[in-house]
């Protein structure tokens, strides 16, 4: 599958385009671990049309070792299709989900636990 | 009405691919409400690999997977049979979908949403068959004209 990678500011942004499937989940999976070491991630999923259980276990995995290394992973632009998929699996309490790619950046650009302590 | 169509796949990745674009053919040609379509999608996607992992795994290549379509009284049937050893995809452990992000599993999460999607799952082994039977209502839009008197 074709995934858009790119940096904007300190945050890296993936982007996974059609179908995310037991076919296709390994190239997501591939596309996130190369990025394993970053500290902030967004995985936009504006152009995905379709998530099965393969590719929501691609993002715990992601998010699990990004949460291990004290890094944050953020979703963002689901659509309705996808956001019943990870509303059934209850996935929509476990990640962060912004409804833009704009929204998310800002939350990622917050100073991680920078609320009172 | 009734009516059916039926597709043989690979037990394979690809053969995965093939179902599902069968199924598409099948759908549009027929107006399945897209809400419908998309559910079964996904059912037919999670129980098709588990058949490819589980069912044929230590066989390798060569296994076949029969998928059968019907509607018949507003209600989509989709049969999906195999001649790999007995494999119960519904016996596998569900998932407790309210834990935290550290607790979740992996695993498990393609049945959950499998049974949350459809009306109803179904599984047997016959003669030396596994066969998965996926039911799903098709709703208002596709459901048989009320006759005229009331």
């Amino acid at each position: 599958m074709q995934i858009r990678d790119e940096k904007v500011g300190a945050v890296r942004v993936v982007a996974p385009v059609g179908r995310i499937d037991s076919n296709t989940s390994a190239d997501l999976e591939r596309g996130l671990r190369g990025h394993a070491g970053e500290e902030a991630i967004l995985v936009d999923l504006l152009e995905v049309e379709y998530i099965s259980s393969a590719g929501l276990s691609v993002l715990l995995k992601a998010a699990s070792a990004a949460r291990a290394r004290r890094g944050r992973l953020v979703l963002c632009s689901l659509r309705q299709s996808v956001r019943e998929v990870f509303a059934l699996a209850g996935f929509t309490a476990i990640f962060t989900i912004e409804a833009s790619r704009a929204e998310a950046l800002d939350r990622l650009a917050e100073k991680p636990g920078g609320g009172s302590r | 009405m009734k009516e059916c169509r039926t597709a043989v796949v690979p037990a394979s990745a690809a053969g995965v691919g093939l179902a599902a674009e069968a199924f598409d053919a099948f759908a549009s040609a027929r107006r399945i409400p897209g809400e419908v379509v998309r559910s079964v999608q996904v059912a037919l996607d999670e129980i098709l690999s588990n058949t490819v992992r589980h069912g044929y795994g230590s066989q390798g290549e060569g296994g076949r997977i029969e998928i059968g379509f019907e509607i018949a009284d507003g209600i989509l049937e989709v049969t999906i049979q195999d001649d790999a050893p007995a494999f119960d995809p519904l016996a596998a452990p569900v998932p407790d979908t309210t834990s935290g992000l550290a607790d979740r599993p992996a695993g498990g999460l393609g049945i959950l949403l499998t049974r949350r999607l459809m009306d109803d799952v179904e599984y047997e082994r016959a003669s030396g068959r596994n066969r998965v039977i996926l039911r799903k209502r098709m709703g208002g839009a596709t459901a048989p004209p009320r006759p005229e008197t009331p």
